[in-house]
């Protein structure tokens, strides 16, 4: 019986991280199939890992089932022992040594075997119900038959140990492998949270928290409606995120509580903590899903650090890219300012000078040639204050039921007299169509999209303006015939200080296209460019109808509630 | 013209606008006061009593609501209020503390003129008979009559409710809140700014030859709407 309550404690006394816990006494398949484990979730080194103390099994109760077969075998064998000579009857208490291995491990094997020796000494050897044996040739059977039981115990309960952690490795190879393929896919931390959070769900069917360390200490990023969060847990999981350690139930801290705490631990810095508040458990079932959980915290942690790690290279090529925008935006600004500027102070201290030898037409002229100038001025400014706004993440959008037509209109109105002088096609649907965005913006949108067809393409060609509903969107054109973009700057119109498809006179600082852009994909649509075949440009861009917009403004008024609530 | 003699508060802190507006306004026949900060707008007005009010929303010491809110205390004196695009909350928030209309700078003089005349216009409108003719467009109030040219047209209950709004305010902004509170009273903003948006489309359709370049009901963007007048259509394109 010493063995047997060895292998108990044995049991009892897993150690959490190590992960193969159960193929301590594995073959050199199940070592193999553990170092692959090993492999894919890096444990924590040896010593340093947690330990877990879960409640005892109920191996005495497999030992009392084991016992309980022997003693079938028992009343079989006296039912049946007239019949057959005792060494037969041996091999039946050979079977009962199989069947208790096979069912229920090393353990009652062994328990059985002895059990069954026993019993055979007392019922079938003569004299019965004694432990005495009379005649000694019985003795070497009965010897042999015990070594047989532990042998044969021994090797049945092995193989049973193998298959069973054969199979648990696969099942948890492949629980792993889902986690490696669903954190792969994601690149923010928003979606890691989000992915850890739902396989978490899915895989343990226990509540589940997310805490992630923010600018004013552990802030949870997701926690199952159900998961009890309360000081205690929160001093929990400051504990967990601080001194890099797992606690609660079952650890040396904060044993009391239901939860369990893991650090999601990097090389550089605890990335926030996982919590998981288990339900009563199989406990052998459980051992595999904490393996699971920390496998899941590990691969987690590494994610959350390659994101955190990527934000930072992020910030630094954006602080880059700042620093040559800011050279390019003088540039154009000292070029796009001066030009204008130059032409309405030159104009009028002409006309102040020379007044005297102007004629009518010229005066005319230099009159509405600087007034040309200053509405271009006028217009740049604006821009560089949208820039500025959108660069700010100032652009606040007021979303607002708008007709297509009205925009059109409005679009059109504001570009004056320019508008008016150029042949305009449009072709809108005939009743009102609706979109849900913020007028002013989209208003601004299309000035700038007619305004750069104008600019792109000769006077007398007239320019297309087109909309049409598809598919919970609707998608407004606006088309020139002029010599279109390059098929290489397709993409690149769009950038901010990208000018123009020519080396072009027409004053354009490249801020248009990128404000389009921007107040696009603040309404959550998309806009593009592309080729006509017949020559000329067409960029299009999409704006959501009601519904979608009124889902993109909720989602963007609080995805943390949103994410919190996911379940 | 009609406006001889009458007084106009011009209310900046940049000099050069005050100049331009006072060079402007003196041409045609306008007296002109000064003020270039809200408090002394304020003592202004007790002073001088002018016709009209043009207003600066960046003023240094008090917000340009807040002068509006101020006015309407005790005078009913037309305010137009100049802004910059980027104001429209402002615009806005002026436009409901009792602000008459606005303009967005640079403006144009005409633009300027219209404005103007039209804010004079708003107490004399009800008196000078029930027959509103801009371009094609005739409406006879008293008889709910509306043509283009020599064409009747057929309006819903709602399409009428809300052209005669415009009509009695022709030339001056609506805002979207100003026509919601007057023509659909009693239903929630966002539903009514949907029915609103529907009914301007259909009532373009029916009085404008082109609705996507209408010359009658322009859209302020993010503002609301106006009737054109006839002098203000042809005046803006100068």
């Amino acid at each position: 019986m010493e063995g047997l309550s060895r292998d108990n404690s044995d049991r009892s006394q897993l150690t959490f991280g190590s992960v193969a816990g159960t193929a301590n006494r594995g073959s050199p398949a199940v070592r193999r199939r553990r170092s692959i484990a090993n492999w894919v979730v890096s444990p924590a080194p040896p010593g340093k890992a947690p330990t877990w103390k879960e409640p005892r099994s109920r191996a005495w109760l497999d030992c009392l089932q084991a016992l309980g077969l022997v003693a079938l075998v028992v009343l079989a064998g006296l039912a049946i022992a007239p019949r057959l000579a005792p060494t037969t009857l041996a091999m039946l208490y050979l079977l009962a040594v199989v069947i208790a291995a096979l069912r229920w491990g090393l353990g009652p094997a062994v328990c059985s075997a002895f059990a069954g020796v026993i019993a055979f000494d007392l019922f079938l050897i003569l004299p019965r119900l004694s432990p005495a044996v009379s005649d000694v040739s019985y003795l070497v059977p009965l010897l042999s038959m015990l070594a047989v039981a532990l042998i044969v115990g021994a090797l049945v309960s092995e193989a049973r140990e193998h298959a069973k952690t054969a199979r648990t490795n696969a099942e948890y190879v492949e629980a792993v492998y889902a986690i490696a393929q669903a954190l792969a896919e994601a690149d923010s931390q928003d979606r890691i949270v989000t992915a850890v959070a739902r396989h978490a769900v899915e895989t343990f069917g226990w509540p589940v928290l997310l805490a992630i360390p923010g600018k004013s200490g552990l802030e949870v990023q997701f926690r199952s409606p159900d998961f009890s969060f309360g000081e205690a847990e929160q001093a929990a999981a400051d504990w967990a995120c601080e001194h890099c350690e797992a606690v609660g139930r079952g650890a040396a801290k904060f044993p009391e509580l239901r939860g369990r705490y893991l650090p999601l631990k990097t090389a550089w810095g605890v990335q926030g903590v996982l919590a998981v508040q288990p339900a009563k458990a199989n406990p052998k079932r459980a051992t595999h899903q904490y393996r699971l959980l920390e496998a899941l915290a590990t691969r987690a942690a590494l994610a959350l650090g390659r994101a955190a790690l990527e934000q930072k290279a992020h910030e630094a090529q954006i602080l880059q890219e700042t620093d040559r925008l800011q050279k390019a935006l003088l540039n154009s600004i000292s070029h796009n300012l001066r030009t204008p500027l130059a032409t309405v102070t030159g104009a009028l201290r002409s006309l102040l000078e020379d007044a005297a030898i102007l004629d009518e037409s010229t005066r005319r002229e230099l009159l509405t040639n600087a007034e040309e100038q200053a509405t271009r001025l006028n217009r740049l400014v604006e821009n560089l204050l949208d820039m500025t706004r959108l660069e700010a993440g100032a652009v606040r959008i007021k979303p607002e039921p708008c007709d297509i037509q009205d925009l059109v209109g409005a679009a059109l109105d504001q570009l004056g007299e320019a508008a008016r002088r150029r042949p305009i096609l449009l072709n809108l649907p005939d009743r009102p169509l609706l979109v849900v965005v913020d007028f002013v913006l989209v208003t601004q949108v299309l000035v700038n999209l007619v305004d750069n067809a104008m600019k792109y393409s000769p006077a007398e060609r007239p320019i297309e303006i087109r909309a049409a509903e598809s598919d919970g969107s609707v998608q407004v054109e606006v088309i020139d015939h002029g010599e279109g973009i390059p098929e290489e700057l397709l993409e690149k119109v769009f950038e901010r200080f990208h000018r123009g498809r020519r080396n072009d006179q027409n004053g354009g600082a490249g801020l248009g296209l990128s404000i389009c852009k921007g107040f696009v994909e603040a309404h959550g649509g998309r806009i593009w460019a592309r080729r006509l075949s017949g020559g000329g440009a067409s960029v299009a861009f999409t704006v959501p109808t009601g519904a979608r917009a009124k889902l993109h403004r909720e989602v963007g008024d609080d995805r943390t509630r949103a994410a919190s609530t996911y379940n | 013209m009609i406006e001889q003699g009458l007084q106009v508060l011009t209310i900046d802190d940049e000099r050069s606008i005050r100049h331009l507006l006072r060079s402007l306004l003196a041409t045609h026949g306008y007296t002109v006061h000064e003020a270039e900060s809200g408090q002394q707008a304020i003592e202004q007005v007790r002073i001088h009593r002018p016709d009209i009010i043009i207003l600066d929303l960046g003023l240094p010491d008090i917000g340009g609501a807040d002068v509006t809110r101020c006015l309407r205390e005790w005078t009913a004196t037309p305010i137009i209020v100049l802004s910059v695009r980027q104001d429209d909350s402002a615009k806005i928030e002026a436009l409901d503390a009792g602000a008459d209309d606005y303009l967005t700078k640079p403006f144009s003089p005409g633009e300027l003129l219209a404005r103007i005349r039209a804010a004079m216009r708003r107490t004399a409108r009800l008196e000078t008979g029930s027959v509103f003719r801009t371009g094609d467009l005739t409406v006879d109030l008293a008889a709910r009559d509306v043509r283009v040219g020599e064409r009747p047209v057929q309006l819903t209950p709602t399409e009428y409710e809300l052209l005669k709004m415009f009509v009695s305010h022709a030339g001056r902004i609506l805002t979207h809140s100003q026509l919601i509170r007057e023509v659909w009273r009693g239903i929630h903003y966002e539903d009514a700014l949907h029915i609103l948006r529907v009914n301007v489309s259909n009532l373009r359709r029916k009085l404008e030859q082109d609705a996507s370049r209408p010359r009658y009901i322009t859209t302020d963007p993010g503002v609301g709407y106006r009737l054109r007048t006839e002098q203000a259509a042809t005046a803006a394109p100068q």
